[in-house]
């Protein structure tokens, strides 16, 4: 037991000795901070978006790509194939009869992966 | 049909690369290409990247029940870029600094860094003596890029830093002549961006980014396999699709053609790639297995019949050895000795009068007698014949030939059994009837459903006078009806019934039941359209639910904010560059769909940067041996000067706005 502390705590100090190249200041500052908490893109766009910029300024969130003009097609949950039915059951979109067989069949998982893969989980939707 | 297989390539960790004096003296910049799939990382004065390697850790947590026992905690086992071998095992682990394609986990950059460093070979003290050439995200927030400077200068010690776009260093820095326009599309991991060049110049304000890229196509194409085969789903893996995605995968020129040419069965069969998975063949050896059991039994009857003779011996000698006991005590009493040794003869074995001692002794002798008969029978009987075989009581039938039996099965699957009233076929279809029924009755808007609902209201109606409900038997016949079950449910005799002709069927025609006899047939994938269907995510986001447009309307619609005039020397030079660049397809995709969508007889030409995806490593490297680079370092005297959010803006740079003062410009980590 006693040795395997030894052991952990020379290879701790082998680590902390392996990069020579960093400055001993910012890794005892880090020590220090024990939990660091870093903000996620949908901050920093909040937060950018909240100040005063001028108006020639272009950021992150104003190039997003338009909402797409054109109806969506249909397509088969399963096969990919266009689909013109859904089954009102599952709301699993199907390509023909044989589809429809698979999809009474299957379970309740896997209809509701399929929907969640399609984005179409939500109930008025 | 040529059957494929999943490499699973390993990652190979790096060697560290000597650190030469020409390297450390000269102060050659270090080209960093910081993408969110891969980082390229390489000498300015070298031909090609020196690492390769994805931008993942694999932290583990630390273990919260070994708290207790362990006073200094252990070194968490980091694995950083290369080390990580497999993916896959520590795929709950892994961790990224990027979100979506920004970099906002310094902590996790840190760590890539000191990777990408260490395996360059520095080993200057307390500094990276290097100008860094990175590349970062188009319009990257001045947050990130802040943190980064602050990363760089305050951690390395690195004496200046270059920021760039990637695909524009791509664009005009490792092409020979690039064109003073064109319409850059960058296809990158995480995002895709459509880049407008005029005269040299990013427009920025009409550059548009698709919030799909490739991760997007891989975790699609995963999860319809997964769904595809549930049984698999743990042996499809993200990396087994990322594979797929480069090994098989491509973009349809035209998606509704391609589907179309699917439907056929004969198009489906040439075409479909079957994908064997890995796979343990269980040892399929019934017979063996009967012939083993039977071999068992007989060792286990032999011991125990050993045992037996053992403990019937022992018994033998046990016995005797008391009868001689008694009999010295019945010679001393014959013998005529006196009252008392009598006694004490007599409580020795356990008798209370000499007559109890008679009775005592011709028990055991008669006791004796049967175990020598039993030893005796024993003996004889040595080869005990085993029992016959207990035979299921169909295989006893017997057929005068294989025409009789193969008539009898054809009887029993179908519906003229002479022997029962049941048939399989029959059961089988009243369950499928009832079942159906079940489902049609909870349903709304069926007959079956509308018919209970009438029935329940009919019998809560209430009416006063003529209740007669219940005078006949037949009434209570109505609950049947409108139960669960759909009055009759599946009875017990049927069931049983159904077994039985299973049994029948599986002990005469065993490859019935089971038809898979080569077990790796049930560990095959067979990838169709998904080949086509997951890439297509690029052109209709909303497959996976998403509401942007698709890139080739997000092309058209970039185009549409330019003038007529600028718009055709846009088109005239398409440039695609990016990781998935090179999918086979695309090219010839968007040259249609711009064709498409260009005024009669315009020019319209697209082209696929060479080596794409290292082209911005190439385009940064050649950047950095221009002679104007030192004009565009941000040295550690800016950073101290104007702040850590300034750099230097250049051809291929993002512009630099500075973040307004009056408002909290505080940035908390």
């Amino acid at each position: 037991m006693i040795y395997m502390i030894k052991m952990s705590s020379e290879e701790l100090l082998k680590i902390d000795q392996k990069f020579l190249f960093k400055q001993s200041r910012f890794q005892t500052n880090k020590t220090t901070k024990k939990k660091l908490v870093w903000k996620g893109l949908k901050q920093i766009i909040s937060s950018e978006k909240a100040l005063p910029w001028p108006d020639d300024a272009v950021h992150y969130s104003s190039i997003n790509a338009p909402p797409s003009f054109k109806p969506p097609e249909k397509f088969s949950d399963l096969s990919g194939l266009p689909a013109p039915y859904t089954d009102p059951q599952t709301r699993l979109r199907f390509a023909n009869k044989d589809e429809y067989a698979t999809i009474v069949d299957l379970p309740m998982d896997i209809t509701a992966g399929y929907l969640a893969l399609r984005g179409a989980t939500s109930i008025v939707g | 049909m040529e059957l494929l297989k999943f490499k699973d390539t390993k990652c190979i960790p790096d060697v560290v690369h000597p650190y030469t004096s020409s390297l450390k003296n000269n102060s050659v910049p270090i080209v960093i290409d910081n993408g969110s799939y891969m980082a390229r990382v390489g000498w300015a004065t070298k031909a090609e990247p020196l690492l390769l390697y994805k931008n993942l850790i694999a932290k583990p947590r630390k273990e919260r029940s070994k708290k207790d026992t362990f006073e200094i905690p252990q070194t968490p086992q980091l694995q950083v870029g290369n080390d990580i071998i497999n993916i896959e095992a520590v795929r709950f682990q892994l961790k990224t600094q990027f979100d979506r394609n920004v970099v906002t986990h310094f902590e996790a950059q840190e760590h890539l860094f000191d990777y990408a460093f260490y395996h360059l070979g520095i080993d200057t003290d307390n500094s990276v003596n290097h100008p860094i050439v990175l590349t970062e995200a188009f319009l990257n927030p001045n947050t990130s890029r802040q943190l980064m400077s602050e990363l760089l200068f305050e951690c390395y010690a690195v004496p200046g830093i270059t920021y760039g776009v990637d695909s524009l260093f791509s664009y005009h820095f490792s092409q020979a002549n690039p064109q003073p326009n064109a319409l850059l599309i960058n296809l990158g991991y995480q995002t895709c961006h459509v880049i407008p060049v005029l005269n040299n110049k990013t427009v920025f304000e009409n550059t548009r980014r698709l919030n799909i890229g490739g991760w997007n196509i891989v975790t699609f194409l995963h999860r319809i396999l997964q769904l595809k085969y549930p049984a698999h789903a743990a042996a499809i893996t993200l990396s087994r699709a990322e594979e797929l995605l480069h090994s098989i995968c491509a973009i349809a020129v035209d998606y509704r053609e391609e589907l179309k040419k699917w439907i056929d069965p004969v198009y489906y069969e040439s075409n479909i790639k079957k994908i064997q998975l890995p796979y343990t063949s269980v040892a399929n050896s019934s017979a063996l297995t009967l012939e083993q059991q039977k071999e068992r039994k007989k060792e286990l009857a032999r011991r125990l019949t050993e045992i037996n003779a053992r403990k019937r011996e022992e018994r033998l000698a046990e016995d005797q050895e008391k009868l001689r006991q008694l009999l010295e005590v019945q010679e001393i009493i014959e013998f005529g000795a006196d009252q008392e040794e009598i006694e004490r003869a007599l409580g020795d074995c356990q008798a209370k009068n000499v007559l109890d001692l008679q009775k005592n002794i011709l028990n055991l002798n008669m006791k004796i007698e049967k175990t020598k008969q039993k030893i005796i029978a024993a003996n004889s009987v040595e080869e005990v014949d085993e029992p016959p075989v207990k035979q299921s009581k169909y295989s006893k039938m017997v057929f005068e030939n294989e025409n009789a039996l193969q008539s009898f099965l054809e009887n029993v699957k179908r519906m003229v059994d002479p022997y029962a009233t049941f048939q399989r076929q029959d059961i089988l279809n009243k369950k499928l009837a009832r079942k159906q029924r079940k489902q049609d009755i909870f349903k709304r808007r069926t007959a079956a459903g509308q018919e209970r609902m009438r029935i329940i209201s009919q019998l809560a109606r209430k009416e006063k006078g003529n209740d007669d409900f219940g005078l006949r038997d037949e009434d209570w016949d109505i609950y049947k009806t409108i139960s669960k079950d759909g009055g009759d449910s599946d009875s017990e005799a049927e069931n049983e019934k159904l077994l039985e002709f299973e049994e029948i069927i599986r002990t005469h025609e065993p490859s019935e039941m089971d038809e898979h006899t080569n077990p790796g047939e049930t560990h095959q994938l067979h990838v169709g359209i998904e080949r086509y269907r997951a890439p297509e995510l690029i052109f209709k986001p909303y497959m996976a639910g998403c509401s942007e447009a698709g890139l080739s309307e997000v092309i058209g619609y970039v185009l549409s904010l330019f003038t007529p005039d600028e718009q055709s020397k846009l088109a005239k030079n398409v440039v695609l560059v990016g990781g998935l660049a090179n999918l086979s397809g695309l090219r010839q995709r968007i040259l249609v769909d711009l064709i498409s969508i260009r005024p009669f007889k315009s020019e319209v030409n697209v082209t696929v940067m060479d080596n794409c995806s290292l082209s911005a490593w190439h385009g940064a490297k050649q950047f950095a041996q221009t002679d104007n680079f030192k004009k565009y370092l941000f040295t550690k005297k800016h950073f101290d000067e104007y702040g850590p959010e300034y750099f230097k803006i250049h051809v291929a740079s993002n512009p630099y706005y500075p973040t307004p003062k009056d408002s909290c410009v505080e940035i908390d980590v």
